[in-house]
């Protein structure tokens, strides 16, 4: 019966739906009479992943408290795969996976039992509900420690078990608050890996306070200051631009020699931002050059797009923006 | 929906140290006062059969007993309710619920019910001991089972109550202690009225009136009603509070 609900809702709202998995106009909210939230647009299609940024206190948590039904906004209208959250909530978050700042762990019981009363909670059917579990534990990587106690589990497998249970039912949104804070360098990697596997299905939100996680991960990024959306736009890879710095005496080169580069300006002493065709190409020929001049190369990157000059300016500055 | 709730609430108590503690606490404070009922009886039986209609053993041992596991109930059930909505708000785990796609009305009733499966265990153990007195004596059925009639409806009213303050508060603690307050409040009202002024209001709100007329094998509408409204309003209430987490104030 809920299949046949879903394939229903599906085909009555055609592909719009499939495009636009989330739509919230408006949302305002207040705490006690002040207001943290100031009218906060966003839109979220299939297979993109926005990266929610803003310093602590700006009203990210709130935000997705809201989108994710757990907090109602004072005004505004949130749909989710075409279903309005405050009118048809039931149907709504069916669609959302949402995982808290701190993960809504059950201490007292197994991972297993837990992500089984997940999953049932989710409307599955028992069968059902067994599959998406051992399926979810496989993703996250939880299949050691399904019998084990989550409260005798170390923070970086608590994580986990709170997003296996945000992505158990296979939402089309995925709502997920810091989902790396706390975990060590592996774990993080293993949790970006699995983030960047969900977005070809589903629509990802994803807040932190790591600004390269963001620039990793994300197709586009909002940065939240003071209840409003300061920024809100696409990060692409600049492919156009590197960063090299050299340990020589000697001047600098004719850029313009070197393959695939087509210009370059001295950014300090002997560190340049270099304008390139293609970054593969101009990379391989730069490390020849240097090798055949005997030069040392201390470092040749990406020119990283200004995402955290950006941030700085908005959130620093903010007695002159929003005085 | 409700099932899944009131499964995962029960046996989540059961999980604890605190239910089993309960249930033993209360097996032996309700048996010991049990044979002391008993051992009274004993010692007034010859007198009691000389009497005209003389009250039987269900009367003089059974009813009272149930009174005393009845006061027991308010220290027992608190405790009981106490942390199944604050826990969960402590804990964050309500923001699981919340997230879901079920209703506050589902959360309460899944959490209702899942304390009332625990409290029936309890009652089943206070119901079970006076039917050992069926080896030696003659037990009133019809008293004994409005009785128990009567201390369900008590426990059922309770643990609405219970689970009220729960959702009320962020400590479990402090909710345990409200409705202890409340609940023992209720009990007592009746010394509010006036001697020999009967039908007051005091009256009616006391559980214990309603509770003890309803043990003694009087079954009326308005004692039956006294606990479905406590039950109903403290459910509601619960739900409203529930919802006012999510809707903006």
């Amino acid at each position: 019966m809920l299949l046949g609900k879903r394939l229903g809702v599906a085909n009555n709202t055609a592909s719009m739906v499939n495009d636009l998995l989330l739509c919230a106009r408006d949302l305002t909210r207040f705490y006690h009479g002040r207001r943290v939230l100031h009218g906060i647009d966003l839109e979220l299609k299939r297979g993109e992943v926005l990266g929610f940024l803003g310093p602590n206190g700006a009203g990210k948590s709130t935000t997705m408290n809201i989108l994710s039904g757990v907090l109602a906004p004072h005004s505004g209208s949130i749909s989710i795969c075409g279903h309005d959250l405050s009118h048809a909530p039931e149907l709504a978050k069916r669609h959302i996976g949402y995982l808290p700042e701190i993960p809504p762990l059950h201490l007292d019981a197994t991972v297993d039992e837990y992500l089984l009363f997940c999953a049932r909670l989710r409307g599955m059917q028992y069968e059902q509900a067994i599959a998406a579990v051992s399926k979810s534990k496989l993703e996250c990587g939880l299949v050691a420690v399904g019998s084990r106690l989550i409260g005798n589990l170390s923070k970086g497998f608590k994580q986990r078990a709170g997003i296996a249970q945000a992505l158990l039912h296979e939402p089309a949104v995925v709502i997920l608050d810091e989902p790396t804070s706390g975990l060590d360098p592996n774990q993080i990697r293993a949790v970006r890996e699995t983030i960047k596997a969900l977005c070809e299905q589903h629509a990802v939100i994803l807040s932190t306070h790591v600004l390269s996680e963001a620039q990793t991960l994300c197709s586009r990024v909002a940065i939240l200051h003071r209840g409003r959306i300061a920024f809100n736009q696409r990060i692409d890879r600049d492919d156009h631009a590197m960063v090299v710095e050299f340990d020589t005496n000697e001047p600098s080169p004719d850029w313009t020699r070197i393959d695939g580069v087509r210009s370059g300006e001295s950014l300090s002493n002997h560190r340049y931002l270099l304008r390139v065709d293609d970054f593969d190409v101009a990379a391989n020929a730069l490390t020849r050059f240097t090798l055949e001049r005997n030069w040392i190369l201390r470092e040749l990157r990406r020119n990283t797009s200004p995402l955290e000059q950006v941030f700085v300016d908005l959130t620093c500055n903010d007695k002159n923006h929003f005085a | 929906m409700i099932k899944i709730i009131a499964t995962r609430e029960a046996t989540s108590l059961f999980r604890s140290p605190l239910a089993w503690t309960l249930l033993a606490m209360a097996q032996f404070v309700f048996a010991f006062q049990f044979l002391a009922q008993i051992e009274t009886y004993m010692h007034f039986a010859e007198k009691l059969r000389a009497m005209p209609e003389s009250p039987g053993v269900t009367e003089v041992v059974v009813t009272p007993s149930l009174g005393v596991a009845a006061m027991l109930m308010l220290f027992f059930i608190p405790v009981t309710t106490m942390s199944s909505l604050s826990g969960e708000r402590r804990n964050g785990t309500l923001m699981l619920l919340y997230s879901s796609p079920v209703t506050s009305w589902q959360i309460v009733a899944g959490k209702y019910a899942g304390i009332l499966t625990v409290l029936a265990v309890l009652w089943i153990i206070v119901a079970l001991m006076p039917l050992t007195l069926m080896w030696g004596a003659a037990l009133d059925v019809g008293v004994y089972l409005s009785g128990l009639l009567a201390l369900f409806l008590l426990m059922a009213a309770y643990a609405a109550v219970g689970l009220m303050f729960s959702a009320m508060f962020t400590q479990p603690a402090v909710a345990a202690i409200m409705s202890f307050g409340v609940l023992s409040g209720l009990w007592l009202i009746d010394w509010a009225t006036p001697l020999g002024q009967d039908a007051s209001f005091f009256a009616y709100l006391s559980s214990l009136n309603h509770f003890q007329r309803i043990a003694r094998g009087l079954l009326n509408t308005s004692d039956l009603a006294y606990f479905g409204i406590i039950i109903a309003l403290s459910i509601y209430l619960t739900a409203w509070r529930l919802d006012g987490d999510r809707k903006p104030l």
